[in-house]
Protein backbone atom coordinates (compact mmCIF):
# COMPACT_ATOMS: atom_id res chain seq x y z
CA UNK A 1 0.00 0.00 0.00
CA UNK A 2 2.74 2.47 0.85
CA UNK A 3 4.31 1.46 -2.40
CA UNK A 4 1.18 2.36 -4.06
CA UNK A 5 0.78 5.45 -2.12
CA UNK A 6 4.18 6.79 -3.15
CA UNK A 7 3.71 5.78 -6.87
CA UNK A 8 0.34 8.34 -7.00
CA UNK A 9 2.37 10.97 -5.13
CA UNK A 10 5.08 10.90 -8.30
CA UNK A 11 2.27 12.30 -10.52
CA UNK A 12 2.36 15.75 -11.15
CA UNK A 13 0.17 17.82 -8.87
CA UNK A 14 -3.59 17.18 -8.70
CA UNK A 15 -3.29 15.17 -12.00
CA UNK A 16 -5.67 12.38 -11.34
CA UNK A 17 -5.54 11.43 -15.37
CA UNK A 18 -2.33 11.79 -17.42
CA UNK A 19 -2.27 10.59 -21.20
CA UNK A 20 0.31 10.33 -23.11
CA UNK A 21 0.66 10.41 -26.99
CA UNK A 22 -2.42 8.50 -26.98
CA UNK A 23 -2.67 6.33 -30.83
CA UNK A 24 -5.45 4.40 -31.66
CA UNK A 25 -5.80 3.18 -35.18
CA UNK A 26 -8.61 1.15 -36.67
CA UNK A 27 -7.26 -0.92 -39.97
CA UNK A 28 -6.24 1.99 -42.21
CA UNK A 29 -8.18 4.88 -39.73
CA UNK A 30 -6.19 6.72 -37.24
CA UNK A 31 -9.00 7.49 -35.02
CA UNK A 32 -6.23 9.38 -32.78
CA UNK A 33 -3.59 10.50 -33.54
CA UNK A 34 -1.22 10.86 -30.55
CA UNK A 35 -3.51 12.83 -27.96
CA UNK A 36 -2.31 14.35 -24.40
CA UNK A 37 -3.78 15.92 -22.39
CA UNK A 38 -4.64 15.56 -18.11
CA UNK A 39 -7.31 15.93 -15.89
CA UNK A 40 -7.21 17.06 -12.71
CA UNK A 41 -8.38 16.41 -9.21
CA UNK A 42 -12.05 17.53 -8.41
CA UNK A 43 -12.60 19.01 -11.84
CA UNK A 44 -15.39 18.35 -14.83
CA UNK A 45 -13.60 17.94 -17.63
CA UNK A 46 -15.41 18.85 -21.20
CA UNK A 47 -14.01 16.45 -24.06
CA UNK A 48 -15.29 18.51 -27.61
CA UNK A 49 -15.22 17.80 -30.84
CA UNK A 50 -17.55 17.37 -33.50
CA UNK A 51 -18.67 13.51 -34.35
CA UNK A 52 -16.23 11.16 -35.14
CA UNK A 53 -13.55 13.29 -33.38
CA UNK A 54 -12.23 10.80 -31.19
CA UNK A 55 -14.18 11.41 -28.29
CA UNK A 56 -15.72 8.02 -27.35
CA UNK A 57 -12.74 6.35 -28.58
CA UNK A 58 -10.56 8.27 -26.08
CA UNK A 59 -13.41 7.08 -23.25
CA UNK A 60 -13.35 3.77 -24.15
CA UNK A 61 -9.40 3.38 -23.90
CA UNK A 62 -9.98 4.98 -20.47
CA UNK A 63 -12.24 2.89 -19.31
CA UNK A 64 -10.77 -0.07 -21.41
CA UNK A 65 -13.57 -1.71 -23.09
CA UNK A 66 -10.54 -1.40 -25.88
CA UNK A 67 -6.80 -1.15 -26.00
CA UNK A 68 -5.02 1.63 -27.57
CA UNK A 69 -2.15 0.86 -30.46
CA UNK A 70 0.46 3.44 -28.56
CA UNK A 71 0.82 5.89 -25.59
CA UNK A 72 0.25 5.43 -22.27
CA UNK A 73 -2.55 6.49 -19.82
CA UNK A 74 -2.24 6.58 -15.50
CA UNK A 75 -5.37 6.30 -13.60
CA UNK A 76 -4.75 7.56 -10.03
CA UNK A 77 -1.03 7.07 -10.67
CA UNK A 78 -1.67 3.26 -11.80
CA UNK A 79 -0.55 2.18 -15.55
CA UNK A 80 -3.65 2.28 -17.31
CA UNK A 81 -2.94 -1.13 -19.62
CA UNK A 82 -0.60 -2.91 -17.15
CA UNK A 83 -3.15 -2.43 -14.58
CA UNK A 84 -6.71 -2.82 -15.98
CA UNK A 85 -8.88 -4.35 -13.54
CA UNK A 86 -7.54 -1.76 -10.45
CA UNK A 87 -8.31 1.38 -12.47
CA UNK A 88 -11.54 0.05 -13.44
CA UNK A 89 -12.43 -0.01 -10.07
CA UNK A 90 -11.97 3.91 -9.63
CA UNK A 91 -13.88 4.52 -12.69
CA UNK A 92 -17.94 4.46 -12.91
CA UNK A 93 -18.80 4.64 -16.85
CA UNK A 94 -21.79 5.70 -18.62
CA UNK A 95 -21.47 4.77 -21.91
CA UNK A 96 -22.53 6.64 -25.17
CA UNK A 97 -25.26 4.03 -25.74
CA UNK A 98 -26.62 3.30 -22.10
CA UNK A 99 -27.19 -0.11 -23.36
CA UNK A 100 -28.19 -2.35 -20.26
CA UNK A 101 -29.70 -5.61 -19.57
CA UNK A 102 -33.57 -4.72 -20.54
CA UNK A 103 -34.55 -8.26 -19.58
CA UNK A 104 -34.08 -6.88 -15.66
CA UNK A 105 -35.47 -5.16 -12.93
CA UNK A 106 -34.11 -1.79 -12.02
CA UNK A 107 -33.34 -3.03 -8.71
CA UNK A 108 -31.56 -6.32 -9.30
CA UNK A 109 -29.79 -5.12 -12.32
CA UNK A 110 -28.44 -2.25 -9.85
CA UNK A 111 -27.63 -5.23 -7.30
CA UNK A 112 -25.94 -7.48 -10.09
CA UNK A 113 -23.21 -4.19 -10.71
CA UNK A 114 -22.98 -3.91 -7.15
CA UNK A 115 -22.06 -7.62 -6.52
CA UNK A 116 -19.85 -7.71 -9.59
CA UNK A 117 -17.63 -4.98 -8.09
CA UNK A 118 -17.34 -6.90 -4.76
CA UNK A 119 -20.49 -5.34 -2.35
CA UNK A 120 -22.58 -8.03 -0.29
CA UNK A 121 -26.28 -7.67 -0.91
CA UNK A 122 -26.48 -5.62 2.40
CA UNK A 123 -24.06 -3.09 1.27
CA UNK A 124 -25.63 -2.91 -2.35
CA UNK A 125 -29.30 -2.31 -0.95
CA UNK A 126 -28.10 0.19 1.64
CA UNK A 127 -26.05 2.08 -1.66
CA UNK A 128 -28.83 1.74 -4.30
CA UNK A 129 -31.42 3.02 -0.99
CA UNK A 130 -29.14 6.33 -1.37
CA UNK A 131 -28.33 6.56 -5.41
CA UNK A 132 -32.00 5.63 -6.13
CA UNK A 133 -32.83 9.32 -4.49
CA UNK A 134 -29.63 11.20 -5.55
CA UNK A 135 -30.37 10.37 -9.36
CA UNK A 136 -34.13 10.44 -9.24
CA UNK A 137 -35.35 6.94 -9.87
CA UNK A 138 -36.79 5.75 -6.72
CA UNK A 139 -40.45 5.05 -8.38
CA UNK A 140 -39.03 2.84 -10.98
CA UNK A 141 -36.77 0.46 -9.14
CA UNK A 142 -39.12 -2.47 -9.32
CA UNK A 143 -39.52 -1.73 -13.12
CA UNK A 144 -37.88 -3.56 -15.97
CA UNK A 145 -35.68 -1.50 -17.68
CA UNK A 146 -37.30 -2.79 -20.78
CA UNK A 147 -39.78 -0.43 -19.96
CA UNK A 148 -38.37 2.91 -19.39
CA UNK A 149 -37.49 5.93 -21.26
CA UNK A 150 -34.70 7.07 -22.82
CA UNK A 151 -34.06 9.67 -19.59
CA UNK A 152 -34.72 7.43 -16.93
CA UNK A 153 -32.15 4.65 -18.63
CA UNK A 154 -29.94 7.05 -18.45
CA UNK A 155 -30.40 7.53 -14.54
CA UNK A 156 -30.18 4.05 -14.18
CA UNK A 157 -26.91 4.14 -16.09
CA UNK A 158 -25.66 6.98 -13.88
CA UNK A 159 -26.51 4.81 -10.46
CA UNK A 160 -24.34 2.04 -12.35
CA UNK A 161 -21.69 4.09 -13.05
CA UNK A 162 -21.86 5.80 -9.24
CA UNK A 163 -22.77 2.60 -7.41
CA UNK A 164 -19.16 1.86 -6.06
CA UNK A 165 -18.82 5.66 -5.41
CA UNK A 166 -15.77 6.07 -7.66
CA UNK A 167 -13.30 9.02 -7.66
CA UNK A 168 -13.51 9.41 -11.39
CA UNK A 169 -16.77 9.34 -13.48
CA UNK A 170 -16.53 9.24 -17.52
CA UNK A 171 -19.91 10.22 -19.12
CA UNK A 172 -20.20 10.07 -23.07
CA UNK A 173 -22.59 12.11 -24.03
CA UNK A 174 -24.76 12.37 -21.40
CA UNK A 175 -27.85 13.99 -22.19
CA UNK A 176 -27.99 12.98 -25.97
CA UNK A 177 -31.45 12.08 -26.82
CA UNK A 178 -33.29 13.63 -23.54
CA UNK A 179 -35.62 16.32 -23.51
CA UNK A 180 -34.87 19.31 -22.58
CA UNK A 181 -36.12 19.33 -18.86
CA UNK A 182 -34.19 16.10 -18.30
CA UNK A 183 -31.18 17.69 -19.48
CA UNK A 184 -31.16 20.65 -17.40
CA UNK A 185 -31.91 17.84 -14.87
CA UNK A 186 -28.69 15.79 -15.61
CA UNK A 187 -26.60 18.67 -15.75
CA UNK A 188 -27.37 20.04 -12.42
CA UNK A 189 -26.71 16.44 -11.11
CA UNK A 190 -23.22 16.32 -13.20
CA UNK A 191 -22.34 19.86 -11.49
CA UNK A 192 -23.48 18.21 -8.27
CA UNK A 193 -21.69 15.35 -8.99
CA UNK A 194 -18.44 17.48 -9.52
CA UNK A 195 -18.35 18.51 -5.98
CA UNK A 196 -16.84 15.02 -5.24
CA UNK A 197 -15.83 13.23 -7.92
CA UNK A 198 -13.43 14.15 -10.79
CA UNK A 199 -15.66 13.98 -14.19
CA UNK A 200 -14.84 13.62 -17.78
CA UNK A 201 -17.59 14.25 -19.91
CA UNK A 202 -18.18 14.48 -24.14
CA UNK A 203 -20.44 16.25 -25.74
CA UNK A 204 -21.00 18.49 -28.69
CA UNK A 205 -23.49 20.77 -27.22
CA UNK A 206 -21.39 24.19 -26.47
CA UNK A 207 -23.85 25.69 -23.73
CA UNK A 208 -23.58 22.50 -21.76
CA UNK A 209 -20.23 23.08 -21.67
CA UNK A 210 -20.59 26.54 -20.72
CA UNK A 211 -22.86 25.65 -18.01
CA UNK A 212 -21.05 22.86 -16.48
CA UNK A 213 -17.37 22.30 -17.54
CA UNK A 214 -14.76 23.80 -15.23
CA UNK A 215 -12.02 22.54 -18.15
CA UNK A 216 -12.25 22.00 -21.96
CA UNK A 217 -10.23 19.78 -24.45
CA UNK A 218 -10.90 20.38 -28.31
CA UNK A 219 -10.60 17.14 -30.02
CA UNK A 220 -10.73 17.17 -33.75
CA UNK A 221 -9.77 14.50 -36.45
CA UNK A 222 -7.80 12.81 -33.52
CA UNK A 223 -5.53 15.44 -32.73
CA UNK A 224 -6.33 18.12 -29.15
CA UNK A 225 -6.32 21.28 -30.98
CA UNK A 226 -7.62 23.46 -27.59
CA UNK A 227 -6.86 23.17 -23.92
CA UNK A 228 -7.67 24.96 -20.61
CA UNK A 229 -10.74 26.85 -19.07
CA UNK A 230 -13.15 28.31 -21.35
CA UNK A 231 -11.63 31.85 -20.58
CA UNK A 232 -8.36 30.92 -21.38
CA UNK A 233 -9.41 29.51 -24.49
CA UNK A 234 -11.34 32.78 -25.77
CA UNK A 235 -8.46 34.73 -24.73
CA UNK A 236 -6.07 33.10 -26.41
CA UNK A 237 -8.63 33.02 -29.43
CA UNK A 238 -8.92 36.72 -29.10
CA UNK A 239 -5.69 37.58 -31.58
CA UNK A 240 -7.74 36.65 -34.16
CA UNK A 241 -10.93 38.43 -34.09
CA UNK A 242 -13.96 40.07 -36.68
CA UNK A 243 -15.22 43.69 -36.79
CA UNK A 244 -18.40 44.32 -37.67
CA UNK A 245 -17.97 48.36 -39.54
CA UNK A 246 -20.48 50.16 -41.04
CA UNK A 247 -19.84 53.21 -43.22
CA UNK A 248 -21.91 55.63 -44.78
CA UNK A 249 -19.75 56.22 -47.63
CA UNK A 250 -19.16 59.47 -49.18
CA UNK A 251 -18.94 58.28 -52.66
CA UNK A 252 -21.24 55.36 -52.55
CA UNK A 253 -18.53 53.19 -54.08
CA UNK A 254 -18.54 50.00 -51.87
CA UNK A 255 -15.94 48.09 -53.35
CA UNK A 256 -13.36 51.22 -53.43
CA UNK A 257 -13.94 51.37 -48.98
CA UNK A 258 -13.64 47.18 -49.45
CA UNK A 259 -10.19 47.73 -51.29
CA UNK A 260 -9.00 50.52 -48.77
CA UNK A 261 -10.00 48.22 -45.20
CA UNK A 262 -8.18 45.28 -46.72
CA UNK A 263 -5.23 47.70 -47.40
CA UNK A 264 -4.62 47.92 -43.68
CA UNK A 265 -1.90 46.93 -41.76
CA UNK A 266 -2.96 43.73 -39.68
CA UNK A 267 -6.25 42.89 -41.59
CA UNK A 268 -7.02 39.72 -43.53
CA UNK A 269 -9.99 39.90 -45.26
CA UNK A 270 -12.81 42.68 -45.50
CA UNK A 271 -16.23 41.25 -47.08
CA UNK A 272 -19.08 43.30 -48.11
CA UNK A 273 -21.88 42.47 -45.60
CA UNK A 274 -24.93 43.90 -45.86
CA UNK A 275 -26.22 47.18 -46.99
CA UNK A 276 -29.04 49.56 -45.76
CA UNK A 277 -30.60 51.91 -48.13
CA UNK A 278 -33.24 53.93 -46.13
CA UNK A 279 -33.05 56.64 -44.82
CA UNK A 280 -29.17 56.78 -46.11
CA UNK A 281 -27.05 54.21 -47.69
CA UNK A 282 -24.66 52.78 -45.61
CA UNK A 283 -22.34 49.66 -46.01
CA UNK A 284 -21.81 47.13 -43.47
CA UNK A 285 -18.27 44.99 -44.07
CA UNK A 286 -16.57 42.16 -42.39
CA UNK A 287 -13.05 42.37 -41.35
CA UNK A 288 -10.93 39.53 -40.29
CA UNK A 289 -7.98 41.35 -38.02
CA UNK A 290 -4.85 39.82 -36.19
CA UNK A 291 -4.56 43.02 -34.13
CA UNK A 292 -6.58 46.41 -32.63
CA UNK A 293 -7.33 48.10 -36.28
CA UNK A 294 -10.04 50.35 -35.08
CA UNK A 295 -8.18 53.27 -34.71
CA UNK A 296 -6.75 52.84 -38.46
CA UNK A 297 -10.40 52.09 -39.77
CA UNK A 298 -11.70 55.45 -37.95
CA UNK A 299 -8.64 57.91 -39.46
CA UNK A 300 -9.74 56.09 -42.90
CA UNK A 301 -12.75 56.70 -42.74
CA UNK A 302 -12.81 60.30 -41.91
CA UNK A 303 -10.32 61.00 -44.63
CA UNK A 304 -12.33 59.47 -46.85
CA UNK A 305 -14.99 61.71 -45.92
CA UNK A 306 -17.23 58.93 -44.66
CA UNK A 307 -19.49 58.35 -41.06
CA UNK A 308 -18.78 55.85 -39.08
CA UNK A 309 -21.91 54.14 -38.22
CA UNK A 310 -20.74 50.82 -36.24
CA UNK A 311 -17.24 49.99 -35.31
CA UNK A 312 -17.85 46.96 -33.25
CA UNK A 313 -15.70 44.02 -32.09
CA UNK A 314 -16.92 41.22 -32.15
CA UNK A 315 -15.82 38.75 -29.53
CA UNK A 316 -14.97 34.45 -30.50
CA UNK A 317 -16.85 33.10 -28.33
CA UNK A 318 -17.13 29.45 -27.77
CA UNK A 319 -19.48 28.42 -30.91
CA UNK A 320 -17.31 30.72 -32.73
CA UNK A 321 -13.74 29.09 -31.33
CA UNK A 322 -15.13 25.33 -32.10
CA UNK A 323 -16.16 26.01 -35.76
CA UNK A 324 -12.75 27.86 -36.05
CA UNK A 325 -11.01 25.20 -34.92
CA UNK A 326 -13.08 21.97 -36.33
CA UNK A 327 -14.00 23.50 -39.60
CA UNK A 328 -12.41 21.58 -42.61
CA UNK A 329 -11.35 25.01 -44.09
CA UNK B 1 -19.77 -13.29 -4.00
CA UNK B 2 -17.41 -13.97 -6.74
CA UNK B 3 -17.92 -11.93 -10.02
CA UNK B 4 -17.58 -15.23 -11.64
CA UNK B 5 -20.83 -16.53 -9.62
CA UNK B 6 -22.34 -13.63 -10.17
CA UNK B 7 -22.10 -13.77 -13.69
CA UNK B 8 -22.93 -17.11 -13.34
CA UNK B 9 -26.08 -16.46 -12.00
CA UNK B 10 -27.46 -13.59 -14.16
CA UNK B 11 -26.80 -15.84 -16.91
CA UNK B 12 -28.79 -19.28 -15.29
CA UNK B 13 -31.80 -16.27 -14.50
CA UNK B 14 -31.70 -15.11 -17.70
CA UNK B 15 -32.18 -18.56 -19.46
CA UNK B 16 -34.57 -19.45 -17.92
CA UNK B 17 -36.80 -16.48 -18.55
CA UNK B 18 -36.00 -17.08 -22.28
CA UNK B 19 -38.72 -19.84 -23.84
CA UNK B 20 -35.59 -21.33 -25.74
CA UNK B 21 -34.93 -23.10 -22.30
CA UNK B 22 -38.12 -24.39 -21.80
CA UNK B 23 -37.92 -25.70 -25.60
CA UNK B 24 -34.60 -27.18 -25.51
CA UNK B 25 -35.56 -28.94 -22.47
CA UNK B 26 -38.52 -30.30 -23.98
CA UNK B 27 -37.05 -31.32 -26.89
CA UNK B 28 -34.49 -33.19 -24.85
CA UNK B 29 -36.43 -35.28 -22.72
CA UNK B 30 -38.80 -36.12 -25.51
CA UNK B 31 -35.99 -37.23 -27.83
CA UNK B 32 -34.29 -38.91 -25.08
CA UNK B 33 -37.73 -40.62 -24.37
CA UNK B 34 -38.40 -41.82 -27.55
CA UNK B 35 -34.49 -43.42 -28.35
CA UNK B 36 -34.38 -44.40 -24.93
CA UNK B 37 -38.10 -46.58 -25.38
CA UNK B 38 -38.07 -47.45 -28.59
CA UNK B 39 -34.60 -47.72 -29.61
CA UNK B 40 -34.38 -45.12 -32.37
CA UNK B 41 -30.71 -44.77 -32.30
CA UNK B 42 -30.05 -48.58 -33.51
CA UNK B 43 -30.64 -49.71 -30.12
CA UNK B 44 -33.14 -52.21 -29.16
CA UNK B 45 -36.98 -51.30 -28.37
CA UNK B 46 -36.77 -50.70 -24.25
CA UNK B 47 -39.96 -53.25 -23.50
CA UNK B 48 -38.85 -56.07 -26.11
CA UNK B 49 -35.18 -56.25 -24.18
CA UNK B 50 -36.22 -56.84 -21.34
CA UNK B 51 -33.42 -55.49 -19.57
CA UNK B 52 -32.59 -53.46 -16.65
CA UNK B 53 -30.47 -50.84 -18.28
CA UNK B 54 -30.48 -47.09 -18.84
CA UNK B 55 -27.86 -47.61 -21.62
CA UNK B 56 -29.83 -46.34 -24.63
CA UNK B 57 -30.42 -43.19 -22.83
CA UNK B 58 -26.56 -42.64 -22.53
CA UNK B 59 -25.97 -43.88 -26.23
CA UNK B 60 -28.42 -41.22 -27.67
CA UNK B 61 -28.33 -38.25 -24.84
CA UNK B 62 -25.24 -36.78 -26.69
CA UNK B 63 -26.60 -36.37 -30.06
CA UNK B 64 -29.59 -34.39 -28.60
CA UNK B 65 -27.42 -32.07 -26.05
CA UNK B 66 -24.87 -31.32 -29.15
CA UNK B 67 -28.49 -29.96 -30.97
CA UNK B 68 -29.76 -28.15 -27.93
CA UNK B 69 -27.21 -26.65 -25.99
CA UNK B 70 -25.49 -24.11 -28.89
CA UNK B 71 -29.35 -22.83 -28.41
CA UNK B 72 -28.88 -22.34 -25.16
CA UNK B 73 -25.28 -20.57 -25.39
CA UNK B 74 -26.28 -18.80 -28.57
CA UNK B 75 -27.02 -15.59 -26.82
CA UNK B 76 -24.57 -15.57 -24.21
CA UNK B 77 -21.58 -13.21 -25.82
CA UNK B 78 -23.39 -12.73 -29.14
CA UNK B 79 -26.42 -10.91 -27.97
CA UNK B 80 -24.04 -8.67 -25.52
CA UNK B 81 -22.16 -7.39 -28.64
CA UNK B 82 -25.53 -6.74 -30.15
CA UNK B 83 -27.51 -4.95 -27.95
CA UNK B 84 -23.79 -2.82 -26.61
CA UNK B 85 -24.31 -4.23 -23.19
CA UNK B 86 -20.86 -5.80 -23.67
CA UNK B 87 -19.13 -2.61 -23.18
CA UNK B 88 -20.12 -2.34 -19.69
CA UNK B 89 -19.54 -6.14 -18.62
CA UNK B 90 -15.94 -5.80 -19.71
CA UNK B 91 -15.77 -2.38 -18.21
CA UNK B 92 -16.84 -3.88 -14.96
CA UNK B 93 -13.46 -5.01 -12.58
CA UNK B 94 -13.53 -8.38 -13.83
CA UNK B 95 -11.01 -9.98 -16.07
CA UNK B 96 -12.39 -11.37 -19.45
CA UNK B 97 -11.70 -15.22 -18.51
CA UNK B 98 -13.90 -14.15 -15.87
CA UNK B 99 -16.84 -13.64 -17.57
CA UNK B 100 -16.50 -16.55 -20.14
CA UNK B 101 -16.09 -19.14 -17.12
CA UNK B 102 -19.11 -16.86 -15.61
CA UNK B 103 -21.20 -17.49 -18.93
CA UNK B 104 -20.55 -20.64 -19.26
CA UNK B 105 -21.01 -22.01 -15.25
CA UNK B 106 -24.62 -20.21 -15.86
CA UNK B 107 -24.95 -22.57 -18.85
CA UNK B 108 -23.84 -25.37 -17.37
CA UNK B 109 -26.97 -24.93 -14.31
CA UNK B 110 -29.48 -25.15 -17.28
CA UNK B 111 -27.35 -28.45 -18.48
CA UNK B 112 -27.63 -29.45 -14.62
CA UNK B 113 -31.71 -29.20 -14.67
CA UNK B 114 -31.54 -31.12 -18.36
CA UNK B 115 -29.78 -34.14 -16.76
CA UNK B 116 -32.13 -33.99 -13.70
CA UNK B 117 -35.25 -34.15 -15.74
CA UNK B 118 -34.36 -37.52 -17.53
CA UNK B 119 -33.45 -39.10 -14.11
CA UNK B 120 -37.36 -40.50 -14.69
CA UNK B 121 -35.51 -43.27 -17.40
CA UNK B 122 -33.33 -44.76 -14.35
CA UNK B 123 -35.79 -44.19 -11.63
CA UNK B 124 -38.27 -46.10 -13.88
CA UNK B 125 -35.63 -48.93 -14.72
CA UNK B 126 -35.00 -49.22 -10.91
CA UNK B 127 -38.48 -49.84 -10.66
CA UNK B 128 -38.71 -52.69 -12.85
CA UNK B 129 -35.13 -54.59 -12.07
CA UNK B 130 -32.05 -53.47 -10.65
CA UNK B 131 -29.88 -51.87 -13.33
CA UNK B 132 -26.04 -51.33 -12.60
CA UNK B 133 -26.01 -48.14 -10.37
CA UNK B 134 -22.19 -47.21 -11.27
CA UNK B 135 -23.08 -47.66 -14.96
CA UNK B 136 -25.93 -45.14 -14.08
CA UNK B 137 -23.75 -42.70 -12.66
CA UNK B 138 -20.74 -43.42 -14.93
CA UNK B 139 -23.27 -42.47 -17.83
CA UNK B 140 -24.13 -39.24 -15.85
CA UNK B 141 -21.03 -38.11 -15.30
CA UNK B 142 -19.52 -38.68 -19.13
CA UNK B 143 -23.01 -36.89 -20.04
CA UNK B 144 -22.09 -33.96 -17.61
CA UNK B 145 -18.28 -33.63 -18.65
CA UNK B 146 -19.66 -33.83 -22.93
CA UNK B 147 -22.50 -31.31 -22.71
CA UNK B 148 -20.20 -28.92 -21.11
CA UNK B 149 -17.98 -29.58 -23.46
CA UNK B 150 -20.53 -28.95 -26.34
CA UNK B 151 -21.31 -25.87 -24.08
CA UNK B 152 -17.93 -24.46 -24.16
CA UNK B 153 -18.06 -24.64 -27.84
CA UNK B 154 -21.02 -22.85 -28.00
CA UNK B 155 -19.55 -20.13 -26.13
CA UNK B 156 -16.95 -19.89 -28.12
CA UNK B 157 -18.20 -19.34 -31.18
CA UNK B 158 -21.02 -17.18 -29.49
CA UNK B 159 -18.09 -14.50 -29.07
CA UNK B 160 -17.44 -15.19 -32.80
CA UNK B 161 -20.75 -12.78 -34.15
CA UNK B 162 -23.36 -10.76 -32.82
CA UNK B 163 -25.96 -12.04 -34.34
CA UNK B 164 -27.36 -15.25 -32.46
CA UNK B 165 -28.62 -17.36 -35.59
CA UNK B 166 -24.87 -17.37 -36.77
CA UNK B 167 -23.59 -18.76 -33.08
CA UNK B 168 -26.19 -21.10 -32.90
CA UNK B 169 -25.25 -22.93 -36.53
CA UNK B 170 -21.46 -22.53 -35.83
CA UNK B 171 -21.91 -24.50 -31.99
CA UNK B 172 -24.49 -26.99 -33.53
CA UNK B 173 -21.88 -27.45 -36.65
CA UNK B 174 -18.71 -27.68 -34.35
CA UNK B 175 -20.78 -29.85 -32.11
CA UNK B 176 -21.92 -32.35 -34.47
CA UNK B 177 -18.37 -32.42 -36.09
CA UNK B 178 -16.64 -33.68 -33.20
CA UNK B 179 -19.43 -35.65 -31.86
CA UNK B 180 -19.54 -37.85 -35.43
CA UNK B 181 -18.09 -36.44 -38.17
CA UNK B 182 -14.30 -36.82 -36.83
CA UNK B 183 -15.24 -40.45 -36.47
CA UNK B 184 -16.90 -41.27 -39.93
CA UNK B 185 -13.81 -39.19 -41.45
CA UNK B 186 -11.72 -41.49 -39.74
CA UNK B 187 -13.20 -44.55 -41.01
CA UNK B 188 -13.78 -43.06 -44.51
CA UNK B 189 -9.76 -42.33 -44.53
CA UNK B 190 -8.04 -45.49 -43.00
CA UNK B 191 -9.07 -49.48 -43.99
CA UNK B 192 -8.01 -50.11 -40.33
CA UNK B 193 -8.18 -46.88 -38.29
CA UNK B 194 -5.00 -46.34 -36.36
CA UNK B 195 -5.60 -46.66 -32.50
CA UNK B 196 -4.06 -43.67 -31.39
CA UNK B 197 -6.30 -41.46 -34.08
CA UNK B 198 -9.66 -43.26 -33.06
CA UNK B 199 -8.83 -42.96 -29.29
CA UNK B 200 -9.27 -38.94 -30.15
CA UNK B 201 -12.85 -38.48 -31.05
CA UNK B 202 -15.70 -37.93 -29.11
CA UNK B 203 -17.44 -40.81 -29.46
CA UNK B 204 -14.24 -42.97 -27.91
CA UNK B 205 -13.89 -41.48 -25.54
CA UNK B 206 -17.37 -40.85 -24.49
CA UNK B 207 -18.28 -44.37 -25.33
CA UNK B 208 -16.24 -45.60 -21.83
CA UNK B 209 -18.45 -43.82 -19.91
CA UNK B 210 -21.93 -45.28 -21.12
CA UNK B 211 -20.42 -48.61 -20.55
CA UNK B 212 -20.04 -47.26 -16.74
CA UNK B 213 -16.29 -47.19 -16.82
CA UNK B 214 -14.99 -43.88 -15.39
CA UNK B 215 -11.78 -43.44 -16.54
CA UNK B 216 -9.52 -40.30 -15.59
CA UNK B 217 -7.70 -40.44 -18.99
CA UNK B 218 -11.30 -39.57 -20.36
CA UNK B 219 -11.85 -37.23 -17.70
CA UNK B 220 -8.57 -35.59 -18.63
CA UNK B 221 -9.71 -35.69 -22.71
CA UNK B 222 -13.02 -33.73 -22.34
CA UNK B 223 -11.55 -30.72 -19.71
CA UNK B 224 -8.65 -30.33 -22.16
CA UNK B 225 -11.27 -30.15 -24.92
CA UNK B 226 -13.44 -27.22 -23.03
CA UNK B 227 -10.06 -25.17 -21.66
CA UNK B 228 -9.09 -25.02 -25.12
CA UNK B 229 -12.30 -23.62 -25.90
CA UNK B 230 -12.29 -21.07 -23.10
CA UNK B 231 -9.25 -20.12 -23.93
CA UNK B 232 -10.26 -19.41 -27.49
CA UNK B 233 -13.33 -17.20 -26.35
CA UNK B 234 -11.41 -15.07 -23.69
CA UNK B 235 -9.20 -14.65 -26.41
CA UNK B 236 -11.77 -13.28 -29.12
CA UNK B 237 -13.27 -11.29 -26.53
CA UNK B 238 -9.47 -9.49 -25.42
CA UNK B 239 -9.25 -8.88 -29.31
CA UNK B 240 -12.31 -6.94 -29.24
CA UNK B 241 -12.04 -3.99 -31.48
CA UNK B 242 -15.47 -3.13 -32.42
CA UNK B 243 -16.62 0.19 -31.48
Amino acid sequence: MAHKDAQRDGTSAGAVIQIRDLQKSYGDFQALKGISFEVRRGEILGLLGPNGAGKSTTMKILTSFISASSGSVTVDGLDLFREPIETRRRIGYLPESTALYTDMVVYDYLVYCGEMRGFTRKECDERIAKLARRVGIVEKLSASIGTLSKGYKQRVGLAQALLHNPPIVILDEPTSGLDPNQIVEIRELIKELGKDHTVILSTHILPEVRQTCDRIVIIHRGNVVADGTIEEIEGKMADEHELIVGLQLADGDGEKARTALAAIAGVRKAVIGYQVHAPVTHLHFTVSASRDVRPDIARYASEAGHTVIELRRKSMDLEGIFQHLTSDR
Amino acid sequence: MKPVLVIARRELAATFDSPIAYIAATVFLIATGLMFFFGIDGGEDFFEARQATVRPLFDSAPWVLAVILPAVTMRLVAEEKKSGTLELLVTLPVSDLEIIIGKLLGAMGFLVVALALTAVFPLLVLQLGSPDIGAIVGGYLGLFLIGTTFLALGVMTSTWTHNQIVAFILGLLLCIFFWTATDALIKLAFERPPMALTLLTFKQQFASFSKGVIDLRNIIYFASVIAVAVAASTWTLRSRNWK
